[in-house]
């Protein structure tokens, strides 16, 4: 999934939080999602190590990625 | 002008066409061909003679005036004249020529024209032949420019609708550029330094040079097709106007147009606006500026991130509240139904015990009736036909029951 796929996805599960309609199980399935996905999203903010790559097109539609010296 | 045209060496070499090709024959022979009419010289010879001269004579040079009689013909030459107030010259721009320049001029435009001065035979008229023009005040090139803005306004690619919005955390940045230019280096230190967890994506692409709109469009669509990324950002560092010129090919604004993720121009310097930017989504002064739209800071998303922690508990203890309300409310008000339930039994029990109580025989017995019944089945004997001489029976009274026994039947 996406950085902005899980934010949006938190948000909505606050969202749900936040309303009404929402029995005591399942909040607590939504809150340990909403953990789940805020720790892997701030992993990808912390851990992940941004690159540097040039895109090769080998044949049409066939590609391949090499780093660049940066 | 006056000087090179005075220069020896091309009539030298004239004369030697004129004379005959042998310095001996014309020792023998000093007879000067097209004196007489005898020795008339054929057209060609002159033509040909003239356009030696005049080339000989005028290395390509740059020549100002006012265009008139502008004709493109159907074989996709240009013809027009250049004047000033007292001359004229023909010029040609052969189409294979035309790639160097911007646009054709308009009528009446001040120009100026490089170019070889030479002879056409075939109409013997003398005329320049032209590779490179520019208007006044880069009037050719502001005049191809809005030309090409027209032709893309004309099909909606200049709209502010057309506009998307850029994505708030991409992962992943695409950047069409020259992979040695200043302006992918600019693009990697702006973006390691505000979110160093982005990947960028490299489609390399001449970016200035006849084959750089091909290269650019080609290298677009290259990094489309791949798809793994979230904004691109198509640019160049700074140059001169024609180092950027490719920014303003047309083909390059419909690959923009036509991308399938959002688009950041950042051509040059912050002064130079080019076609590209007004197609891109966003246009950017510069590529470090580009670099700067495409992705916010990592620590503004982690605090971002943090925000939403918190809610996501507070939401979840407002919910518990919620719920303990909920259950607490449920209580009292089950509470409150049991004890009005009670009173309304109460209540009606004690109706009833009124009716049974005005019904009851024991009211009557109380007012000094008694009832008598058989001893055996206990019912009642109401009649003079239910009494047996001698049998005892019981009577009820107000307070109690006494056996008693009928003497002799009435």
């Amino acid at each position: 999934m996406s950085y902005e796929k899980r934010v949006a996805r938190l948000q909505e599960i606050v969202a749900n939080l936040e309303g009404d309609g929402v029995p005591l199980d399942d909040a607590l399935k939504l809150f340990e999602e909403g953990i789940e996905i805020l720790r892997l999203a701030s992993d990808e903010l912390t851990t992940a190590e941004g690159r540097v790559q040039l895109l090769i097109e080998r044949v049409e539609g066939v590609f391949e990625t090499r780093p660049i010296d940066d | 002008m006056r000087r090179s045209y005075r220069t020896s060496t091309p009539r030298a070499a004239v004369e030697s066409d004129l004379f005959g090709s042998s310095a001996a024959t014309r020792a023998v022979a000093p007879v000067t061909p097209g004196s007489t009419p005898e020795t008339a010289i054929p057209v060609a010879s002159i033509t040909e003679t003239a356009r030696a001269v005049i080339e000989g004579s005028f290395s390509p040079l740059w020549v100002r005036g006012e265009v008139s009689d502008f004709k493109r013909h159907r074989n996709g030459h240009w013809y027009f004249c250049l004047r000033d107030a007292s001359a004229q010259v023909r010029c040609v721009v052969w189409s294979r020529s035309q790639r160097g320049i911007p646009t054709s001029p308009d009528e009446g435009m001040e120009v100026t024209a490089y170019g070889q001065l030479t002879v056409y035979a075939a109409r013997g008229e003398m005329h320049l032949n032209v590779t490179a023009m520019d208007a006044v005040g880069d009037g050719l090139w502001r005049k191809a420019m809005e030309e090409t803005r027209l032709r893309l306004d004309r099909d909606g690619l200049l709209a502010a609708a057309r506009k998307r919005a850029l994505p708030y955390a991409p992962t992943r940045v695409g950047m069409v550029t020259s992979p040695d230019g200043a302006a992918l280096r600019d693009v990697i230190s702006v973006i390691r330094r505000r979110a160093p967890h982005v990947s960028i994506v490299v489609s390399a692409a001449t970016v200035q040079g006849v084959n750089a709109p091909a290269e650019i469009v080609a290298a677009i669509q290259r990094i489309c097709r791949f798809g793994e990324i979230d904004v691109l950002i198509v640019g160049r560092g700074g140059g001169g106007r024609e180092d950027l010129w490719a920014f303003n090919d047309e083909a390059v604004a419909r690959a923009i147009a036509g991308a399938t993720v959002p688009v950041i121009s950042g051509v040059g310097h912050e002064i130079d606006i080019t076609i590209a930017d007004l197609v891109a989504d966003h246009r950017a002064a510069t590529p470090s500026a580009a670099a700067e739209a495409a992705v916010p800071l990592r620590s503004d998303l982690l605090a971002g991130l943090r925000g939403l922690g918190d809610e996501l508990s507070s939401s979840l203890n407002e919910l518990a509240m919620r719920a303990r309300a909920r259950l607490e409310n449920g209580a009292a008000s089950l509470k409150r139904a049991a004890e009005i339930d009670a009173e309304r039994r109460r209540a009606a029990i004690g109706a009833t015990a009124g009716q049974l109580n005005a019904l009851s025989p024991l009211a009557t017995l109380a007012r000094g009736y008694a009832v008598a019944r058989a001893v055996d089945d206990r019912r009642t004997l109401s009649s003079i036909r239910d009494f047996n001489a001698g049998a005892l029976f019981t009577l009820t009274v107000r307070d109690g029951e006494i056996l008693a026994r009928a003497t002799e039947s009435a």
